[in-house]
């Protein structure tokens, strides 16, 4: 029997709580969100709220100064409510979704590389479409059942065999037709098996054919609503032609659901194998989807009806939880994920060209012969627990291994690297960094445990790139002095990853740390000091910032982004070393990721992130996963295409690579140990400092 | 045509060091091959020896380790003295355990004493080996190199944690330092960087790559040192072109292996004999690995390494 009851500010909720309850898990329940990013052990410090009134009991925590301890701040997962009391989540500690909905922008570094089409030769060819027909009704003369008149009319248009119609369909198919006047639209779906009809509406409905495209992130879930009735190339050629905007309606972010459950996929794993843990974490992911696709037919005017099929690529445990297949063995040697082939209906099939060398992706429309091994049929949408409609198809994206999933995969279709003549290089840096190297004869691929410090995690005053994250940063070389701009333009909150990558750029081009990234104590500015984590320089002090505390960057967020920033170069490295290339080999580096809005590559040069190469040789897609996501919903060709990429890509274990650590130490330096290999930034750095 | 034996092509040179001064200071490094690979290069400075000299009465050591030094074991300068005179040592490596804080935890000024009693009565190089401690090391090796001014001592070992002070202060006093790294080539590699950065003069830096004793890592630290010539010699890697140093005595000489007598158990022979071989291994592997400073215990395994380099150098 609830016995208190806890109001939360700002947002004025008033929810009911037992004596001793967790504020953390009250706030959670009752769909409150505060930023709690390790749990609720108390170790990140981050879910910090404020007891106007009340009686809420919390130890004394080191996270918490004596001085904010005394104003009533209390870490939410520490505290216990022993009476009705009044809660304040300040503006640091909740999450800030309108920031995640701006649009990807394209950095001003690459600004010029923007409308590069990314894919060639690929036409509108969905795989779920729509088929208006006239049947003659029946008569005396002709009276065979109705199933037999839809089929005859549908091969007289269409000429095809191997139809199939959803067992659904039929209870309801004679009223349809009666009361359409036997004219009808059919929603068909074309896979390697044949063609299906999931769908019979009265009337002509072939201009209403939408799909929602999903990227389903460990941290973050975006999603577009796309118009694939009247999407073509011709109107392709007119707007931007690089996939990224054709067409879509609308464009969402949210966090996903399951975080409150742990912050990376191997905390989720565990979670997975509790009981009732695996259906708890499949309902959070299903929640925050349907939670955008609300969001996105009411942005986008659509009825739910019209929504013939959702997308989603995401990484491999990802794709286990948003089927419910249990992903416990992901985590544990020899590393194998219950599925890899994407939910898609079709099957890998042959040959990526055809004899003149072009790529056949999108050109053979016919289900091609010879298509073999185990095909996953798409499923209802329905079923796995999506509020829509009855008969939508969800289509997800193939996973390579463990741990590259079809995230990489989508990644690796939407920007065209599959397409390549020559070789290139694709790394999406998120929680992990994945890495894909080869052209449109071959592919090899890895992963690298490279932490969440781009996203934020780790870092004291990491973010992500949402309102208020610095993002921008230059120190003055000679004052010593910070010059920042935040996303929003708003008061500094934290930082995000291009930020970081801005300090520590600054902080060693200005001599402030030194290459090992600890401090340097003998430099004139009060901004260089110790703090309660050893030595930090204050980008921001807490006058000017939002969190009314010194936004800081300390030696163990140093240490921390340079450990990520070694596994990313040690992974591409070793993935080069394999396949015997070199960087300066490579005719494009494709980065994508959520840095933030932007990155700038001589900056990331700088700390050793990415080779010193041209910069014309960079392209940042910003979300890999999304862009591969939608263009599985314009057209089926590449589809099939994943199927014969994801099962194609050689993956490289990095954990049996005897060289990955070796590199991955070289790696942990600024820029690097082996300094010839940034003859440029060693040239600058010796200049400046 | 006669038949031409393959050579290696060595494109590096290994920095040449001086330690100590005057007439009997020790050059070590120079080398444009690898180790004894004379007929490939040049080796002008042979591997050297130091005797280690404890600042304090060793109180684990076994008899027979203490026998050569009985007279003189509870002073450390009478010990190095000895070591010279009577034992023929080129170099003295001076520990000075008994600084340790995790041990007798003695007082720095007590320590530097003992260090400035040592230093003014030899006139061989001298190695002077701190605790291993960052923040104690940082305080006591930054007042030897005060006072030991003028003598071109090595210091170490010196740490990425505490390079700043104690480099600092060895620029300042014109002494080596010992760059210490956790057996990693790049972490080696990295420090060196480090320093150069600070101001220390490459030829004032000497690798010390952490040294494992027979049959309790020795392989890694070979490996490692092989690496760091490979990359010195073959790939031009200047930042690793530094001379390489092995504190090994005390590695070999606290194994069991080095304790257990004949009576504990007869299969492994007479305990004297073992030990000593079990250090002349140790320096002699280390050597052909590219040690170019051994830093041993006992004037028997010194006399048979001395000799085999000696044979290797004839």
């Amino acid at each position: 029997m609830p016995a208190y009851t806890i109001k939360f500010l700002p947002e004025d909720r008033v929810v009911a709580a037992n004596e001793g309850d967790n504020l953390l898990e009250i706030a959670m329940r009752s769909d409150v969100y505060i930023n709690a990013s390790c749990g609720g052990n108390g170790t990140c410090g981050k879910c910090r709220v404020k007891i106007i009134e009340g009686q809420a009991s919390a130890p004394i925590h080191s996270k918490v100064s004596r001085e904010d301890y005394d104003a009533g701040i209390r870490l939410a997962c520490m505290t216990t409510v022993h009476g009705d009391a009044v809660v304040e989540i300040p503006p640091e500690s909740q999450v800030d979704r309108m920031a995640l909905r701006r649009k990807m922008e394209i950095p001003h570094v690459l600004s010029a590389f923007g409308s590069t089409d990314f894919i060639r030769g690929w036409k509108v060819d969905p795989p779920v479409s729509k088929r208006y027909i006239e049947l003659q009704r029946p008569s005396a003369d002709d009276n065979v059942s109705d199933l037999r008149r839809l089929e005859r009319e549908f091969q007289a248009r269409y000429g095809r065999n191997e139809i199939s119609i959803d067992f659904q369909v039929l209870k309801a198919l004679n009223t349809t037709l009666r009361e359409a006047g036997w004219k009808v639209t059919l929603t068909v779906i074309e896979t390697d098996r044949g063609i299906g009809i999931i769908n019979v509406e009265p009337g002509n409905t072939e201009d209403r054919n939408y799909s929602i495209a999903f990227d389903i992130g460990t941290t973050t879930i975006s999603a577009q609503a796309l118009d694939l009735a009247n999407c073509s190339v011709v109107k392709a050629a007119e707007r931007k032609d690089n996939g990224l905007d054709l067409c879509t309606l609308a464009e969402l972010s949210d966090y996903n659901g399951q975080i409150r459950y742990g912050e990376d996929v191997i905390a989720r794993i565990m979670c997975a194998q509790k009981k009732g843990g695996l259906e708890k974490l499949q309902k959070a992911l299903v929640k925050t989807m349907n939670g955008l696709i609300k969001e996105l037919l009411s942005m986008g005017g659509i009825r739910a009806e019209d929504i013939t099929n959702i997308v989603c690529a995401g990484n491999t445990t990802m794709t286990h939880l948003l089927l419910g297949v249990s992903p416990k063995y992901i985590m544990l040697a020899p590393y194998t994920p219950v599925l890899a082939s994407g939910v898609s209906g079709f099957a890998p099939s042959g040959a990526a060209t055809d004899a003149n060398g072009a790529p056949k992706a999108c050109e053979e429309n016919e289900a091609e012969q010879g298509a073999s091994g185990i095909v996953i049929p798409p499923v209802r949408v329905k079923d796995i627990g999506i509020t829509l409609n009855e008969y939508g198809r969800l289509f997800v994206s193939p996973c390579v291994s463990s741990y590259v999933g079809g995230d990489i995969v989508a990644g690796v279709i939407g920007c065209g690297l599959f397409q390549k003549e020559n070789v290139s290089l694709y790394m999406d840096i998120g929680t992990n960094g994945e890495i894909v190297l080869g052209n449109r004869d071959w592919l090899m691929c890895a992963s690298c445990s490279a932490g969440p410090a781009f996203e934020g995690g780790g870092i004291k005053f990491g973010m992500r790139a949402g309102k208020g994250a610095i993002e921008q940063v230059k120190i003055h070389p000679v004052t010593y002095e910070p010059m920042v701009l935040t996303v929003g333009k708003t008061k500094p909150a934290g930082i995000c990853g291009s930020g970081l990558i801005d300090i520590v750029a600054g902080l060693i081009e200005t001599g402030l740390i030194d290459q090992n990234g600890k401090f340097r104590r003998d430099r004139d500015t009060a901004r260089v000091r110790h703090g309660e984590d050893g030595y930090e320089y204050v980008i921001c002090y807490a006058p000017e910032s939002q969190v009314e505390r010194d936004i800081v960057i300390t030696e163990v967020d140093i240490d921390n982004l340079v450990r990520t920033k070694a596994a990313v170069y040690a992974g591409c490295k070793v993935l080069l070393d394999n396949a015997g290339l070199s960087y300066g080999e490579m005719e494009k580096v494709i980065i994508a990721g959520g840095f933030g809005h932007y990155i700038d590559i001589e900056r990331a040069q700088v700390i050793g992130l990415l080779p010193e190469l041209p910069l014309e040789r960079f392209i940042f897609i910003g979300n890999g996963s999304l862009l591969g996501a939608r263009l599985f919903s314009f057209s089926r060709g590449f589809l099939r295409e994943a199927e014969r990429v994801a099962r194609n890509m050689t993956n490289i274990e990095l954990s049996n690579s005897t060289s990955f650590m070796d590199e991955f130490v070289a790696a942990m330096f600024l820029p690097h140990t082996d300094q010839d290999l940034f003859p440029g930034v060693m040239e600058r750095l010796k200049n400046g400092g | 045509m006669g038949f031409e034996i393959p050579k290696i092509k060595y494109t590096g040179k290994i920095q040449e060091i001086t330690i100590g001064t005057g007439q009997k200071a020790v050059r070590v490094g120079g080398a444009t091959c690898y180790p004894f690979y004379r007929f490939e290069g040049e080796m002008p400075n042979p591997a050297r020896i130091a005797f280690e000299v404890w600042d304090h009465r060793p109180d684990d050591w076994q008899e027979w380790a203490i026998e050569p030094y009985r007279d003189v074991i509870h002073d450390p300068a009478a010990w190095a003295r000895k070591s010279i005179d009577v034992y023929g040592a080129e170099m003295i490596a001076l520990q000075l355990k008994s600084a340790d804080p995790n041990g007798m935890d003695r007082p720095v000024d007590d320590v530097v004493r003992v260090v400035q009693d040592v230093v003014h009565a030899i006139d061989v190089p001298l190695i002077i080996w701190g605790t291993a401690n960052d923040d104690k090391d940082a305080d006591l090796l930054r007042k030897i190199a005060e006072v030991c001014e003028g003598k071109n001592v090595a210091i170490g070992p010196v740490s990425e944690k505490n390079y700043k002070q104690i480099g600092a202060m060895a620029i300042g006093y014109g002494q080596v330092v010992m760059a210490s790294t956790p057996i990693d080539v790049n972490l080696a590699k990295q420090l060196n960087i480090l320093l150069g950065n600070l101001g220390v003069p490459d030829e004032k830096v000497l690798m010390d790559p952490t040294t494992g004793g027979l049959g309790y890592g020795l392989e890694y630290t070979y490996s490692v040192i092989e690496r760091d010539r490979m990359a010195a010699l073959t790939q031009e890697d200047v930042k690793l072109q530094r001379p390489v140093v092995c504190n090994l005595a005390h590695e070999v000489w606290k194994t069991r292996e080095a304790r257990l007598t004949g009576k504990d158990d007869e299969k492994l022979g007479d305990e004297i004999k073992r030990s000593i071989l079990m250090e002349s291994i140790t320096a002699m592997s280390l050597a052909f690995a590219g040690a170019d400073i051994v830093i041993m215990r006992h004037p028997e395994s010194v006399k048979l390494v001395k000799e085999m380099i000696g044979e290797l150098m004839g």
